[in-house]
């Protein structure tokens, strides 16, 4: 394996920086190993291509930037993460199960959808190298000078957005991100109900009376900034908005909207 | 008869020795800062905080004033512009750094400019929702302006998602606001090339504010999936491979930071925004209403200056381009710029274009803008 500055191990650089250029080395070697191009001969293009296309597919799946995975690099949980079925739905046991079962329900189908958006993955790999093919092949093959080369990845980084982008636009991937994401998220809220039940039991309140708790305090807050509102606001009527100074100095009404907090305040803080 | 394999060795070795140098600029460039121009906080309320933002030859002395000393140098000072950023990003993209400061410009200018901060959420803002951003935040700040500096009405510059609040705000309170600038503000959600608005019309809303609020990392992933190749690919090998000098490689470092340092948001404003604008287009419909008030943009008759960018793959064109149909301003100005998202803050457009727009529009358009002394 030929080195480059991100696999001496030594370096520091960002995890981005060492991904990308990584993946370009990468391609830079897919291309210079051409069987074509270091015989001058017709290039064995789908080769050339199913080689493309695997490695892209490999980066699809695992790049939490590119796509309907964004669910899981929220940490919220995938389908690798790991959930106990519970026990025996027996006897005492049945409850619980029951819990658990929906829990497992969803971790099955979050798995089928994954399933669902490989698959979309491997298109989107399969277009980017026919793309990239018929591009290489009207323009008759890899320059391997510097210049050569990055305009040869530049023009792969463009079939590769081109055939994502008519990927990702279709209906059955919009509605397959929307159902990953909400089935990522049916599946956390599952999880903190067992955590909620391990609150219960050690005497600790629960999201849900945590949020309760916030909205009365919310309700008072509001209600506390109507009064306030109704017991300093003016009988005059305000005069009409103008872009110019007041002409003389007089008392300005609260602010009717409810809710202003009375933590409001003026602060000199420090300065950047 | 070039060697195929000799030239595979030196592309390596050339582009080898490309990547080690702008590493290495990359090492020094580490702790770059970001944010230029001086300013202070001057009101606040939970995350909220409104900063000011001052002239460099007043920033010395300004640390030293009291608070009534500080009212009544507001009110000699230049005419107040209030800058309203998304809650999805940090808003000192618009003061990143003295050559495209957004920011910088308007105080050189003459502006007194203030920003809002929404600040990062915790579990405790996990209810807090649009109304409370928009009457709570928003208009906090404006009312703190106005007494300040004793006027009735102030210039308001709503940016992307800010943008949003900065046309809801007017509807809802026409008078406090004399004229009105968007930029990358987003009207109509459900335009056809809008790839975020096709994802999010699925999601389960209510499932999604019950599980809290959202962490910036996921909204950064969602953005950064719209062009995946290009932002997380292609930009960094077109840094390591193209002998950017320090400087360059500086600003991309400041670029970067602002891109990967996304607040959270809170539950119920994030979910309330994806329903009502993304899901059911209100805005446009005429069925939008907040802290049960209807939110009518007919109601918006101040001036209004629409910038949008030609090539935003986040707000598309098409997005606020229909502005102008739906507000009642009979004094109403929209303008393409040549350029993305990110670029109507930072790029030579940012630099140049578009705050001289900003401003000669602002100037033509009454009040009297003081240079400070």
């Amino acid at each position: 394996m030929m080195e480059t500055p991100f696999t001496t191990g030594s370096r520091e650089a960002d995890a981005a920086f060492t991904g990308a250029a990584a993946r370009f080395f990468e391609l830079l070697k897919t291309f210079a190993a051409q069987p074509s191009a270091a015989r001058g001969q017709a290039p064995d293009w789908s080769s050339f291509g199913s080689t493309l296309a695997g490695q892209f597919e490999q980066w699809l799946r695992s790049a939490p930037a590119a796509g309907a995975s964004f669910a899981a690099a929220a940490g919220f949980p995938g389908a690798a993460a790991a959930w106990p079925p519970g026990a025996v739905p027996l006897g005492p046991a049945a409850a619980p199960a029951a819990d658990a079962q929906s829990a497992w329900e969803l971790l099955m189908k979050l798995g089928q959808l994954q399933g669902e958006l490989a698959r979309h993955w491997s298109a989107i790999a399969q277009d980017s190298a026919q793309r990239f093919i018929a591009r290489m092949q009207a323009t008759g093959g890899a320059d391997l000078s510097t210049e050569g080369a990055l305009a040869l990845y530049e023009t792969w980084v463009e079939c590769a957005e081109a055939a994502y982008a008519s990927t990702v636009r279709k209906e059955d991937f919009c509605r397959l991100q929307a159902q990953l994401t909400n089935t990522a998220t049916a599946l956390l809220l599952e999880q903190r109900k067992q955590a909620d039940k391990l609150a219960r039991a050690w005497g600790l309140p629960t999201r849900e009376e945590a949020d309760a708790m916030q909205r009365q305090i919310r309700e008072l807050k509001r209600e506390l900034g109507e009064r306030t509102a109704q017991a300093t606001a003016p009988a005059a009527p305000r005069r009409p908005a103008a872009q110019r100074p007041k002409a003389t100095k007089r008392s300005r009404p609260k602010p009717a909207n409810a809710g202003r907090s009375r933590r409001s305040r003026s602060v000199r803080r420090g300065r950047r | 008869m070039s060697d195929p394999g000799a030239d595979a060795g030196r592309l390596f070795v050339d582009l080898g020795s490309r990547v080690a140098e702008t590493l290495a600029r990359l090492r020094l460039a580490r702790d770059v800062r970001v944010g230029c121009t001086e300013r202070r906080a001057v009101w606040s309320d939970q995350k909220t905080t409104l900063y000011e933002y001052l002239p460099e030859r007043r920033a010395g002395a300004a640390a030293a004033r009291t608070g009534s000393a500080s009212k009544s140098a507001a009110r000699r000072k230049g005419r107040p512009l209030l800058v309203c950023f998304a809650l999805v990003n940090r808003p000192y993209i618009l003061d990143l750094q003295p050559d495209t400061s957004l920011i910088r410009r308007l105080v050189d200018a003459g502006f007194t400019v203030y920003l809002v901060d929404w600040g990062d959420p915790d579990d405790g803002d996990r209810l807090r929702d649009l109304n409370d951003y928009l009457e709570q935040g928003l208009g906090g700040c404006v009312r703190h302006i106005l007494e300040a500096h004793g006027l009735e009405a102030l210039d308001l510059l709503g940016v992307c998602q800010g943008g949003v609040f900065s046309l809801c705000y007017t509807a809802l309170h026409p008078r406090r606001i004399a004229n009105l600038v968007t930029l990358t503000t987003a009207v109509d959600f459900q335009t056809p090339e809008d790839l975020l608005s096709r994802w999010v019309r699925g999601l389960d809303t209510g499932l999604l504010e019950r599980a809290g609020n959202v962490p910036g990392e996921l909204l950064n992933a969602l953005f950064l999936s719209l062009m995946p190749f290009r932002l997380t690919q292609q930009k960094y090998v077109r840094l390591l491979t193209g002998r950017a000098d320090q400087r360059a490689v500086e600003d991309f470092v400041r670029m970067e930071r602002w891109i990967f340092d996304s607040p959270p948001q809170a539950a119920a404003a994030l979910t309330q925004f994806v329903r009502w604008f993304y899901q059911e287009n209100r805005l446009i419909h005429g069925t939008l209403e907040l802290g049960g008030r209807a939110v009518d943009l007919k109601s918006v008759r101040a001036p209004l200056l629409n910038l949008y960018a030609r090539a935003d793959h986040i707000v598309p064109p098409a997005a606020c381009a229909c502005l102008g149909r739906y507000v009642g301003s009979r004094d109403y100005t929209a303008c393409a710029i040549d350029t993305g998202h990110i670029g109507m803050y930072v790029s030579r457009k940012a630099r140049e274009e578009i705050p001289e727009r900003i401003i000669s529009w602002l100037k033509a358009r009454g009040g009297q803008l003081r240079p400070h002394p």
